[in-house]
Formats: C-alpha cells, structure tokens, sequence
C-alpha cells in the first residue's frame, strides 16, 4: 500500500509542471456508508471513501486523459483502480483513441445487450453507478466519420474480463457446483497475443428521424465456462469432480434503435450470440457444457408525465434450440427469460431535488430489485444522497441476494 | 426560416434595419410577432452563456455553457457544452429545429459519466430549460401562429417606443392563459414580456437589461425571467458573443458532443 501511496505521491508532482500547462483537473471526492437491515443485524454493508481523479489535457489535433480512482475502506484498506488513461489522435475524418478506456454502447439502460466492449466489475453487484460497473479496455478504438455517421472499430489485444467478489463477499454469485468439488483455475487466463485479440465494429447513424447502430463481435466470453472433469477413484484417490473454468470465444452481432414518436422515446436493441456454453447436469457430457446461440433483446419507451420522466424496458434472453439439461443460472432459468426495468424520476424546478425509483423484476424467478433514492443538491459542489436498495424473492439474479436489502447515503463533492 | 433568435440561450432579437416600412401602415399584433420571430439574424453565432438561478432565499446556483448556433437554411443548429458546474461539466445539448412547422426538433444529450448520447423527445414546449425559469417556448421556441394575437397600445418603456401585443394561446390546455409584450418599434425586441397563469393571474415577467450591437445586429446579452409566484428568479447573460465566424458544420455532430470542447 506504501508504494501505492508512493506513486499517486510522485504522480501528484510530476504532473505539477503540466498543470502550469492549463491541465484540467476535475473529479469527485465521496463517502458512501451503507447498513443492512435485510438480516436482522444491522451490519454495515460498506463505507467507502472515494476519490476520483480526471485529468485531462486537449490541444487541437490530440488529447489525454488519466482517471484513478482510489477507494479506501472501513477496514483502512485502499484499492486503487485506473479507470481510464489513453491517448486521443484527432484527424479531419477520423480519430484514434489508445489505451485503457471505457467504451459504452447501445441504447439500453442497465442491461447490457450490445454494450459488451467493457466488462463489469460486479464486486457489488449492479449496486454502484454504471461509470464504475464497467471497466476500462485496454486498445485501439478507431472513429471513421461520415457525415453524422461513424463506423467504429475497436481492437482489444488484452482480454479483460467481468470480475466478480470473493465467495465470501455478500455479492458473491450463487453457482452451481457440487459440493467437494475442486477447482483448478490453470486454464483461467488469455495470453495477450494477436490471434487471442478481439475485435468489435459498429456502425452508427444519427439522422432526423432515428437513431440507430449496427455492431458485430469476435469476443473472449466475458465470464468463464466452468468445465467439469471427472476424476475416478484409483488406488491412491477416491473420485473427485474437478472444475476447470476456462474462458471461451463468443461471435456477437446486433443492432439498436432509438427514436421519438411525439412525447415518447422508443428504443430498442438486440443481439444474436453464438456458440455461448451453458452448464448441463451431465458432467460426463462435453465437460458438462454444451454450446447454444442464444438472442438478447430489449424494447423501451421514455415518456414525460409533468415533471416526471418514466422509462420501462422489456428485456427477454431466449436460448435457441433449448436443451432441458441445461442447468438453471440466475440469468437463464429456462429457454425464455424475461424481465422488466422501470424507472420514474422526478426533479423540482431548480433540478435541487430529484426522487428516483429504479426497479428490475424479473418474470421467471418472480424476483427483484428495487432502487429508490432522493438526490439533493446542498450546493453546486455537493450532492448528498439517501437511497436504499431492497431485494424481494428468493432465487434468481435479485432473490439471491435477499438477505443484502440495504440503505445507504452519499455525500459526493466534485470539483 | 426560424433563425437565431432568443432560444435556449437567449439571445438573438436582431434588429430589423428596414423598419420604416411599418412605422407607415397600420401594423398588426401577429404581423408584430412574426416580425418577433423571424427576424434575420446571422448565419452563426459562438458565445458563453451564464444562466444564474436565484431561489426565494436568494441562494444562487451558477451554470456557464459555451454554445454554438448555425442557420443551416432549412435546419437550425445549435450545441451546448455545458462547463460548470463540476457535476455537469462535459455534458452537451443538441438540438436540431427544422423550417418545416410540421416536424419536431431533434435533440440530443451526452452524458459524459455514460458515455453515451441519448436522444430526447421535444414534444413538450412547456418544460423548463435546465432548471431555469425558462420553458423551451419561452426561449423563442414557440411560432407564433401557435397564438392568436392582438395589438393593444402603443407606450414608452423606459424611453423607448413599444407596441404591445396581447397573445393567446390556441390550445386552451397551454401553461400560460396569455402573454404581453413590449417589442421595441422596428428592432422586433421583446424588450419585456408578463406570462398569465391559467387562472389569468401573473405567474412570470421577463425583462431584457441590456442589448448590443454586434456586427450590425441586435443582441440581447442579459435578460432576467422572475417567476412572482414562486419567488425564483433566471438571469441569463451572454458574454464573447461572435457572429458569421463560419463554425463548420462538423461542430453540430454527435462526434463533437462526446469530443466536447
């Protein structure tokens, strides 16, 4: 910790000289404490001090930016994370943006269909904002423009993939392994090499009357496929079941829209993905995961009621050729799985004081989470919070974390 | 062709410089309105605009936007980047309105903690400009044929010659029941403007502090909008105003809205 302490320290001056260069600092300092209150002990869920640091640099035809984040814990602990630091190259009909970044796409709120260039960090599940759910890629991204059209190319010689908390952790995803079973994580990594390289590409148009994107993938799964070996009992051993996870290619190819129709904003996005592995209850089977395609889609509308803004989104995932040994996850309980998201956001006149409610449910385990939270502006620098997070059913991707219902504040001061 | 005018930024009300003809026929309260509306104005126009938000405890909330405005004939363009305060600063506004009286205005948000451009619907007039006291229409938005108008008087405002125009709205459900306004004679400047409720009680006053020429044209670089009901008030004030510096068209692209200043 000392030398991380040491480099943001040597950081801080070395940058000094460039700062006298009209560098732009800008950023948030915050503190978020959150309590439980969903398994009758009160225990603190985290309380967090965050610093988030911007500092960017444009001139006419390039720019910079550097984006730590340090976050220190109640157990005096500092994780420092380097969200984005890239090099931008601007020429009269395209640019270039090298380094670790953070690349959104799509037109979906929360879900993420076409908007897998960046993986996530679920360490606290879809808790925290979405600027910090994804992290930073490190690549080439390429913006050829056309008028009001871009076709965007991404390069991504390093895989990075989603990355979950500890098995301890109260976020820790519910798995399907039997008990006793053994894990061997040799297979768990991606050399960085050019034939282990992904490669993304999108097309983009915004025009009069819609807006829409066309994308493709040649992709790493950004979640492992957990292989499983038996191992028979010989002379010296009792059988065991070994679990082997192993990240494996995925082929993506989608689309999204969004456009208005009067008061209403229609959006909608989908994508068909190919080859995915789904664990099976036949571990003797291919390792005990077999290959699907499945589609993912989404339709939604924003809508403006007085000075409520209501959004809700329709989202189903279907699995296509539906085997019955597939093992249930939390995200694919059966061959079609549908959820919902709605949001309603209200802001008084000066945008002082806004109440939001932000909610999943999902139809096949009959799950969900919801997400009220009042957002107040102290000042133009400060934005305190008061929100809870409050998970109802028992399994699936929201049940399972029941226990977890949680209130919490924020304090954020940007500068 | 809608040009530059007062919009979101308020600005434009040019000055008509070949106002003698009106000053010999009887003018008007819609041919005053439309003069209003379409007065000519430059092909473009980069300024910075301060809106300053005071509530009825007199705390003041401050938001500097730099913004870019392109008559493209038959579309207007405008872009805004947004550079303080901090928790909004990169975020950028698009909005593209069309000559054609049948078709919305596109726009357009990026959200820098997103990073991603939302499209947003322009149906409703009547919402308020970023916290402002300002609707959309109050911002030069509304045509004027969405208004039966009718020219009440003749009088001096602070010295100078006004006509005042009484508008009503043709949909009865509109927020505002009627408005006056004080336009300046031959320079078509809504020098002051009171906004009824639809109860017919005065719910808004908009005045126009100070105007400048610039090249050649009239532009209003400060204007107060007080909302005497709610005790909150809107200044908005234009500084660095230039006009036909030739801002390319690639300035009105989504490219430009996540590249940000």
């Amino acid at each position: 910790m000392k030398k991380l302490i040491l480099i943001l320290v040597f950081a801080l001056f070395a940058f000094q000289p460039i700062a006298a260069q009209n560098l732009d600092f800008s950023g948030y300092v915050r503190n978020y404490t959150g309590m439980l209150f969903g398994n009758g002990n009160n225990n603190f869920s985290i309380q967090q001090n965050t610093l988030n640091l911007n500092l960017e640099k444009r001139f006419s035809n390039s720019a910079f930016k550097f984006n730590p984040m340090v976050y220190h814990y109640y157990s005096d602990s500092l994780t420092f994370r380097l969200r984005e630091a890239y090099i931008d190259l601007y020429f009269s009909n395209f640019d270039v943006r090298i380094g670790k970044q953070q690349i959104i796409w799509g037109k979906a709120d929360g879900v993420f269909i076409t908007d897998i260039v960046s993986p996530k960090n679920m360490e606290e599940f879809l808790l925290p904002e979405f600027d910090e759910i994804r992290r930073g890629v490190e690549g080439a991204k390429f913006d050829y423009y056309i008028g009001n059209n871009t076709l965007e190319l991404v390069w991504l010689p390093i895989f990075t993939p989603n990355l979950y908390p500890n098995s301890n952790s109260i976020w820790a995803p519910k798995q399907n392994i039997p008990m006793g079973a053994k894990r061997n994580f040799s297979l768990m990594h991606v050399n960085p090499s050019f034939d282990n390289s992904e490669v993304f590409g999108k097309f983009s148009a915004y025009t009069g009357a819609i807006d829409f994107e066309i994308m493709g993938a040649y992709m790493w799964d950004d979640d492992p496929t957990l292989f499983k070996y038996v191992h028979f009992a010989t002379p010296t051993g009792a059988n065991y079941l070994e679990i082997k996870p192993e990240y494996k290619r995925l082929t993506v190819a989608g689309g999204s829209f969004s456009t208005t129709l009067g008061p209403f904003v229609l959006r909608g996005e989908g994508a068909y993905y190919w080859g995915k592995y789904f664990s099976t209850n036949n571990p003797l089977v291919n390792h005990g995961e077999i290959q699907k395609d499945y589609v993912n889609y989404m339709l939604g509308v924003d809508y403006s009621l007085y000075d409520v803004k209501l959004s809700a989104q329709f989202i189903q995932r279907a699995i296509i050729d539906y085997d019955k040994a597939i093992v249930p996850t939390p995200f694919f309980k059966e061959q079609y799985n549908n959820m919902m998201t709605f949001l309603a956001r209200y802001s008084n006149q000066s945008q002082t004081l806004t109440l939001e409610f932000f909610s999943y449910y999902d139809f096949e385990y009959k799950d969900a989470l919801m997400r009220p939270r009042i957002l107040y502006d102290f000042s133009d620098a400060i934005n305190l919070q008061f929100g809870a997070n409050i998970f109802t059913g028992t399994e699936g991707p929201f049940g399972q974390f029941n226990k977890n219902d949680m209130v919490y504040t924020k304090i954020i001061y940007s500068f | 062709m809608k040009t530059i005018k007062i919009t979101l930024l308020l600005l434009g009300f040019v000055m008509l410089t070949a106002s003698g003809t009106f000053a010999q026929k009887k003018i008007t309260g819609l041919q005053i309105m439309e003069n209003v509306y379409n007065r000519p104005t430059g092909n473009d126009m980069t300024a910075e605009l301060t809106m300053t938000l005071i509530n009825s405890s007199g705390q003041k909330r401050v938001r500097k936007i730099q913004q870019y405005i392109r008559d493209f004939g038959k579309v207007e363009k405008k872009i805004m980047f947004f550079v303080s305060p901090a928790d909004v600063k990169n975020t950028s506004f698009m909005n593209w309105s069309y000559d054609d009286p049948n078709k919305d205005d596109d726009q357009w948000i990026y959200l820098p903690a997103l990073k991603k451009i939302k499209r947003i619907s322009s149906d409703n007039k009547s919402d308020y400009f970023m916290g402002s006291d300002f609707t959309y229409d109050d911002l030069g938005d509304r045509k004027p044929s969405a208004d039966n108008h009718k020219l009440l008087r003749e009088e001096k405002v602070n010295g100078v010659d006004c006509y005042v125009v009484e508008s009503t709205p043709k949909d009865p459900d509109y927020m505002y029941s009627k408005t006056i306004t004080w336009v300046i004679k031959g320079k078509w400047i809504g020098l002051k403007k009171e906004f009824y409720d639809e109860d017919g009680e005065l719910f808004k006053i908009l005045n126009v502090k100070n105007y400048e020429n610039i090249k050649g044209y009239w532009i209003i670089t400060h204007v107060e909008m007080n909302n005497i009901q709610k005790n909150h008030k809107t200044i908005m004030e234009l500084s660095n105003v230039k006009i036909n510096t030739g801002i390319p068209s690639s300035k009105f692209t989504q490219r430009m809205m996540m590249r940000g200043l």
